[in-house]
This record gives structure tokens, sequence and C-alpha cells, in this order.
């Protein structure tokens, strides 16, 4: 074992660290509306210009190729510099672009992959349905072949962005005869087509980012579908694949710097007790508790990525480590809800800055056990996959 | 980078898991034959991390931590910590054929708790001859006074004796916060090794015990419970090979990172322990049984160099 990065990664560090100094925009950061997709893309221009764009994308395709313990190093100080969340990009860098490198065709690559990497198109996600959310296999949008068309009826639900978007990743059913899994297609969705309805959803933190998707006829080019009619399925698990990548790697340094905010304010604010609330035994515990959680992320990853790098696939401990990072940032925020007392009932609805900050992220962090895979499917992966257990269904 | 065993570390850990599995089987935990002591420190155990002078074989605490993970699976003798922990600090302190005498076997160690109340509370003491004391300040190897008494331990592998008269005389004094380091993430290591102890026998009870004709493991319920269980395993070996890597190189940051490697690996190996006993259900509450054994060895480690929230707060 060798917990020490190689002189050349050191080096790499510096470069990113300079780069980032740079070029991080100035905060505040504008929260939504038309004003945030145009900060999103232009930081991705930016990053794209500096030669960032796609750390983790074939140079062929425009990224930049670094490795393993490089992307680590580059996500670590991405979060310490406290650069711009991804946003609008985050569907066409992290999923939809991954997902036409391995599965698309050139023509569906050379369109798409450089104007994700610049900035200049937004992608939304298109899978979970109101009646599908972790049985994702029982969709319902269908879609019928018309000439060199698909026609889709149908509805996707817990779409981000989808206002603002430019094109989805869409499943759907092209052959209602076939099982479950098979019958299924992954499509690129032309969002300004006619017939598409976006209904927003107000979530229980305020914010309305979230949206129901309807479509109505929804005429799609045949040579929009990745990897073979009816062959979704395969394509979807790909995408999936992708979704973590070590892009989580900056969610975790995230709670670092959270969890050592929190103990920085346990020692500077009074309890209703007046004494400063790192003297109450049991908040002590829990922030104690959580500062060795983070770091314990920070090595479950480093030795996940080493096994990768050995082995040169995934290992199954990737589950575990989802798992844990979902748990453990929820009890970073019920610990923040907790120093806060009172105070939390000060929130203004929908509010994502400055103290209501706080009960924001306490409210969204929910969404860590569900979206993506709850929990319970996450702990029944772990069960048959890592455990060996026999199945539950 | 490389969290992973290197090649030299993971043959030393399959040999100890291959020695452990054959000597050593978790199930004769209470009842250890009397040259269990000679085996351990014949394997070599003892100085892992020892410099060859003094009679390790000095490969680091990295494969110490993987060796004695090993040992904690299979509710080896508790006192191997203490005898690491006594044999760096003779070779420390200059006290060469002392360290040799620890790593060889030749005297017998036993861990010395110092309670707050005034007393020291031995581990693992019978057969002892010395004692290990480590606090913040230092650590030292006393002799173990003659004629105590020993009495049952809550850890049935072991007795223990609570100890109000003065220690014999000092052997060997490192004044340096290394010794309690060291005895902490060694300590925190055994733990792992517990909480995967508790996940396996769990698990493999779970796919042979069936209820309304399926084996239990098969049920969310119970299967929640041990993807829980292997969480906590995760996240403890990731901690505790990290922290002994950051031990052995001397980083700034050590103090920081064994001490939370103490925390996640007690918390694993304690709340293993108990979801062990549930997923058995009524067999789990019987003496015949072995999750007791992980459990209560859970508890043992955990006040084994306690992983203090003043520690993990301190700046």
């Amino acid at each position: 074992m060798d917990i020490e990065f190689k002189p050349e990664e050191k080096l790499f560090r510096e470069e990113v660290r300079d780069w980032l100094a740079q070029n991080v925009p100035p905060k505040p950061y504008p929260l939504d509306g038309e004003e945030a997709k145009a900060f999103d893309l232009a930081w991705q221009r930016k990053q794209y210009e500096g030669g960032w764009a796609g750390i983790n994308w074939p140079v062929e395709y425009g990224g930049r190729g670094l490795g393993l313990f490089e992307q680590i190093i580059w996500f670590e100080e991405y979060a310490r510099a406290q650069a711009p969340f991804i946003g609008r990009c985050f569907v066409g860098v992290n999923h939809g672009g991954p997902t036409l490198i391995v599965r698309g065709n050139e023509e569906q690559k050379s369109y798409h992959l450089p104007r994700i990497l610049k900035g200049e198109t937004v992608w939304c996600q298109g899978f979970s349905e109101p009646g599908a959310g972790s049985d994702l296999a029982g969709i319902k949008t269908h879609a019928r072949v018309e000439g060199d068309e698909l026609v889709v009826n149908g509805s996707k639900i817990w779409t981000s962005y989808a206002n603002h978007a430019d094109w989805q990743e869409l499943l759907c059913r092209t052959d209602p005869t076939a099982e479950r899994h098979k019958g299924l297609s992954w499509v690129i969705c032309d969002m300004h087509s006619p017939g598409i309805t976006i209904r927003p959803i107000r979530l229980i933190s305020g914010e309305v980012d979230l949206n129901q998707v309807f479509y109505d006829d929804v005429r799609i080019p045949l040579k929009n579908v990745v990897g073979g009619l009816n062959n979704g399925w395969s394509v979807a698990m790909s995408t999936l694949g992708f979704e973590r990548g070590t892009g989580f790697i900056a969610e975790q340094i995230e709670q670092s710097i959270r969890v050592e905010h929190l103990i920085e304010r346990a020692r500077e604010t009074c309890g209703p007790d007046g004494r400063p609330l790192i003297k109450n035994e049991k908040i002590a515990e829990e922030l104690a508790t959580l500062r060795a959680q983070v770091t314990t992320l920070q090595s479950m990853t480093y030795r996940t990525i080493s096994e990768v790098a050995r082995t040169n696939t995934p290992g199954s401990e990737s589950s575990l480590i989802r798992l844990f990072t979902a748990e453990t940032s929820q009890r970073i925020a019920r610990c923040d809800m907790e120093l806060m007392g009172a105070d939390m009932l000060s929130y203004t609805y929908g509010v994502n800055e400055g103290p209501d900050e706080h009960v924001h992220d306490y409210l969204r962090d929910f969404a860590n056990t569900i979206a993506g895979g709850s929990a319970q499917i996450q702990r029944d992966i772990i069960g048959e996959r890592v455990l060996g257990l026999p199945r539950s269904r | 980078m490389d969290l992973q065993p290197s090649e030299t570390e993971e043959a030393i850990r399959a040999a100890s898991e291959e020695f452990l599995r054959d000597a050593f089987p978790l199930p004769d935990s209470r009842n250890r034959p009397a040259d269990a002591w000679a085996k351990m420190a014949e394997m070599g155990w003892f100085g892992i991390g020892l410099p060859e002078e003094s009679g390790g074989i000095a490969v680091g605490l990295g494969a110490e931590a993987l060796v004695f993970a090993e040992m904690g699976r299979h509710i080896a003798p508790a006192g191997a910590i203490a005898a690491a922990v006594g044999a760096r600090i003779a070779h420390d302190a200059g006290e060469q054929a002392l360290a040799q005498d620890i790593a060889s076997g030749a005297q017998r160690v036993a861990i010395g708790l110092a309670d707050y109340r005034g007393f020291v509370r031995a581990l693992d003491v019978e057969g002892a001859s010395l004692i290990v004391v480590t606090t913040a300040e230092g650590g030292a190897v006393h002799e173990l006074p003659a004629g105590i008494n020993t009495e049952d331990c809550l850890d049935l592998s072991m007795r223990q004796a609570v100890l109000r008269q003065p220690l014999g005389a000092a052997r060997a004094t490192v004044a340096s916060r290394r010794p309690a380091l060291h005895q902490q993430i060694a300590a925190a290591a055994f733990a792992l090794g517990c909480a995967e102890a508790g996940r396996d026998m769990g698990v493999e009870y779970a796919k042979t015990r069936e209820q309304f004709g399926k084996p239990i493991g098969s049920f969310q319920a119970l299967k929640h419970i041990m993807a829980d269980m292997a969480v906590r395993c995760s996240a403890a070996r990731a901690q505790v090979m990290f922290a002994a890597m950051a031990l052995e190189t001397g980083r700034d940051d050590a103090p920081f990172h064994v001490v939370a490697a103490k925390r996640i690996a007690d918390t694993a190996a304690v709340e293993n322990g108990r979801a062990n006993i549930q997923i058995h259900g009524g067999i789990g509450m019987t003496d015949e049984a072995h999750p007791h054994l992980v459990l209560k060895r859970a508890h043992l480690l955990s006040h084994v160099s306690p992983a203090l929230a003043s520690d993990l707060l301190a700046a």
C-alpha cells in the first residue's frame, strides 16, 4: 500500500489548482432561470477552452482523457476551489455523452459530443415514469415506428432542467409485445419538438427545477435511436454505469467542508443553555463521528479506485460507497438542523442562499437516498451481488 | 496512491489467513491451546512492523493492519496487540533484548488500560509477565506484579485482572504519542476483522437457515441489515488501511486518521455484533452458538484506546 501521490500527480495538482484559482467565477452564482442556464453553459465553455472539459472522456472525442488518480485530483481541487456545480451540463457530460461514446454511431457522436463539451447544448434525462421508479423496466411510454420516424406518447418524471434542455436521453417501449426488459429503445429526443409539454414540480424545499414531461405524438427521426432498436435496456444500463463515475469525489469533499463548517459553528454558537453547542456532549459526539465518516468516504474511494486501476473493472464496492455517501450527507444535514435549533423555522420557501441554504439542503438531501436508485434498491444490490444472498424478487 | 495490498503485503495476509483458519478457528476462541502464543510469535505476528535487529520482519504497519484484521476475524488472542506495541516501545527505547524477547514470544504481554478511578485493568493477562500501558504522553512496558488475581472477562477468550497495586518496574519507556497511536490502530484492525466476522457469520447463516420455505437471507428485512453490515466493513477496512499507512509514513494528520479509523471500526464491530445475533434469532441467544463471542470481543476492543470525541474534534 502507498498513500502518497506520485511526483507527476503532485505537479498535476498544482496545475489544476492554478487554473481553478484563475478561472473559477466569483460568487454569487445565479440560481435559476435563463441566467443560470447561460452561466452553466459559459462555465462549461470556459473549461473547454482551458482544456479541462470532459476530463474522463477519451481525447479522440475532445475530452482530456485523464487517468483515474488525475480525475480524483481534479475533483478534489474542484471542490476545494468551490467551483460551480455542473448544473445543467450534468446529463450531457456525465450521462448522454459517455453513453454516445460507447454506444452511439459516428453521425451521433460527431454531431453531439463537441456541442456537449463546448457548452452549446443542455441535455436532460427521460428514464423514470410516474408508474416506473425503482422498477425501471416497467416503463410504459411507447414509440411506434412510422416510416423513418418514431411517434412517442406517454410521460416521464423527475426530469431536471427539462425546460432548459435541448436534448433528452429518452427510454421508451418500441415493442409492446416483447418481455419487460426487451423491446425498449434509448432515443435522442429533441426537446423543442412539437407535442412536448413540460409541467414543473415544486419540491419540499420549495424549488421548481424538476419536471414531468408529456409526449403527445412526438415525432423523432429513427436515426436518433442509439445502440439499435429494442436494445435500449442495455444502453440504459451503460448510462447508469456512468452516473457515478468519479464525479462523486467532489461531493465527498463538499461533505468534508460542510462538516468543518458545522464544527466551527458549534464552537462559535451558543445553545439554549447559553453554552457553546460543542460543549453539548451529544452534539460533540455526532460531529466527531461525522468527521470520521467523511474522511472514511475518501479512503473508501481511494481503495476502490486502487482496485479499478489494477483490474480495470469497477469493483462491487462502489455500491457500498454510494449508500454510505448518501446516508452520511443526510446525517450531516440532520446535525445542521440540530445546531440551528428554532432558527430553522425562519425558512423562506424555495430560497437556496444565505441562512436559508441550511434548511434548503436538509430538505433537498432527502433525495440522496431516493434518486438514481433508492437506498432500499442499493441494499438489495449489495445483498445479492456483493454478499451473494438469494434474490428477493 | 494505492490502497490495495502490494504483492508482498497480500502474500503475508494470505499466509496469515490460511494459518489462522487451521490453527485458530473462531469457535475455539474461548479455549485456545497452551502453545497458541508461541504459534503467533513463530508466524512473526508480534514484529511485523518491527526493525529486523529487534527480531521483527520490518514490513510496516500496513502489513500489520492486514494481518491483525485477519486475527480479528478469528478472535485470535487480543494480547497480540500489546505484544506488537510493547516490542516497538522496547525497540524505540533502545531495549533490543526486551524487544526480541517479546517478538519471539519468550515473554507474554498483557494489555493495560489505565482507569481514571486509579487502577489498571490488565487484559489477556493469563501467562503474561509484562504489561503495556499507553497514554497520550507516552507508552511503557512494565513487569507484571507477582501473584495477581485473575478474574472472568466479558470476552470469554481471556481472563483479566484489576491491578490496584503499583505496576512492576518499567522495562522500557517512550515519551511520545506514537505508542498510543500504534495501539489504537492495532486495536482498530482487530475490530475491523471482528466486524467482518459478524458479517460473514450472519450471511452464512442467512443462506442456509430456512423459514417459510426459503432461506431467510432472501427476505429484504434481513438482507438490508446485512447490506448495512457490509457497508460498515468496507468503511472500516478503507479507513484502517489508510490510517495505518499514514502512521507508518509519519504524516502530520496520522493522529486524526488513526482515531477516525478506531471510531469507524469500533462502531462496525459492535453494530455488526448486535445485528449478527438478531439474524441468528433464538439460536443467537445461546452460549453454544458463536455470535455472542463476536459481540463480546467487539465490546472489549472498543475499550482499548477508545476513539474519543475530543481527539476527533482536535483541530
